[in-house]
């Protein structure tokens, strides 16, 4: 069994998990931005829906020339204006599984070209405050696989919104809340706790 | 004293503006500032607004529900309507005071826009028809100040009387629908548009109140 090999590979878990941490706090501020963004949207394709069904010149509002184009106008503007937000903020969801990503694939590397020297006991091995290698890695991929996923159906449920498309705007705030996966972000944490002495062991 | 330093200049370099420059830079702060004071107040109004309509959507409901429960007990259903009516007048009435409110700004624009005539007319009377040799500020001429200003008067007189019929009409609106279409006409207010602000922030740059 190789001591430096062992080293190295827990130096590197150490980091995947403080990288990990920082990332999920991360995640989930992004996210709760999102939310009062995505009851905006709802609201706005409320409000455009009621737009549609009343007829403007069965209406006191009849008098007002134009009303009902500067009004359509107005809202699908402000329509814009937050789906240019929730755009940015995938972007951050997208930079925090890039990062956790390629956190992981590094520490997979890096075990991959230390195989020859580690041994299955120097893997599976764990101590009382040290988990064993195997599992390490196993969580760090479970991790990954989350925010990926979790990325990816978001990511695709934006893409599919359209500003006069009502009915997928309307929809929109309780399928992105349906896309919340409490399981797995509780498995994050308990993850996180598990590794805790680990991490903070020099 | 370095504080009495800049009061000093910054006076000198009032004192340096005076007559119809001093006046048409005055307007242009006093656009800004009503238009500041509008936005608060269509925001407080909003608030009323909403409340408004939920006490009238409930109401409607609960008519309804007074409808079918009738028979069973006619005692409680009047006092809990009036209730809602008293609640309803106390909300009439703060969105009332709001518009009185937006009256007095848009009789301070009218003002405005009146001076703003003035100062046309004076042109005319020292210099001519064609106005003035060279611009008060950077590149714009009376007329274009008054033209202004008439674009800022228009939306804002517009606006006014629109939410003047939403407060008519929103406390006898039953319909879901229209309730709504009244609300997102006071948040988002059609008439005043991109264009409006545009105007204002030009006027801002040309009077120096914003760095070009």
């Amino acid at each position: 069994m190789s001591k430096p090999a062992l080293m190295s590979l827990h130096q590197a878990l150490r980091k995947s998990f403080q990288t990990l941490e920082g990332n999920q706090k991360v995640w989930k501020s992004v996210l709760a931005d999102c939310s009062p963004l995505m009851g905006s949207l709802g609201n706005l394709a409320e409000q455009s829906r009621a737009l549609s069904n009343v007829q403007i010149s069965n209406t006191p509002l009849r008098d007002f020339p134009d009303l009902e184009e500067r009004l359509r106008f107005k809202l699908s503007q402000a329509t814009d204006t937050v789906l240019g937000k929730l755009n940015e903020k995938t972007s951050s969801l997208q930079s925090v599984r890039d990062s956790i990503s390629n956190q992981v694939s590094a520490v997979f590397q890096l075990y991959e070209q230390n195989t020859d020297s580690l041994d299955l006991l120097a893997v599976t091995e764990r101590s009382a405050t040290a988990p064993s290698v195997s599992d390490m890695l196993e969580w760090l991929q479970d991790a990954e696989r989350h925010y990926r996923q979790q990325f990816l159906r978001r990511k695709t449920l934006l893409l599919t919104l359209r500003a006069d498309d009502l009915s997928l705007l309307e929809s929109a705030p309780k399928r992105w809340k349906s896309l919340e996966c409490p399981g797995a972000e509780d498995h994050i944490t308990d993850t996180l706790c598990k590794v805790s002495f680990f991490t903070e062991s020099q | 004293m370095e504080g009495d330093i800049t009061v000093t200049q910054a006076n000198r370099k009032c004192s340096a503006v005076t007559g119809s420059t001093r006046k048409i830079k005055d307007n242009a702060a006093d656009w800004h500032n009503l238009m500041v004071r509008w936005e608060k107040l269509n925001e407080d109004g909003f608030n009323v607004a909403g409340n408004l309509v939920n006490i009238r959507l409930t109401r409607s409901q609960s008519d309804q529900l007074v409808v079918v429960d009738e028979s069973s007990s006619p005692s409680s259903a009047p006092s809990q309507q009036t209730g809602g009516a008293a609640e309803l007048q106390d909300e009439c009435c703060k969105l009332q005071d709001v518009i009185d409110r937006m009256v007095v700004v848009v009789k301070k624009m009218e003002r405005l826009t009146a001076s703003q005539q003035g100062f046309q007319d004076l042109e005319e009377f020292q210099f001519g028809l064609e106005g003035r040799k060279c611009p008060l500020f950077h590149s714009w001429n009376t007329k274009h100040f008054n033209e202004s200003s008439c674009v800022l008067l228009d939306s804002f007189s517009q606006e006014l009387k629109l939410k003047q019929t939403i407060l008519q009409e929103l406390a006898h609106t039953a319909t879901s629908d229209l309730c709504m279409v009244y609300l997102s006409c006071w948040l988002h207010q059609p008439f005043i548009t991109a264009q409006t602000r545009l105007t204002l922030e030009a006027l801002l740059l040309e009077t120096g109140h914003h760095p070009l």
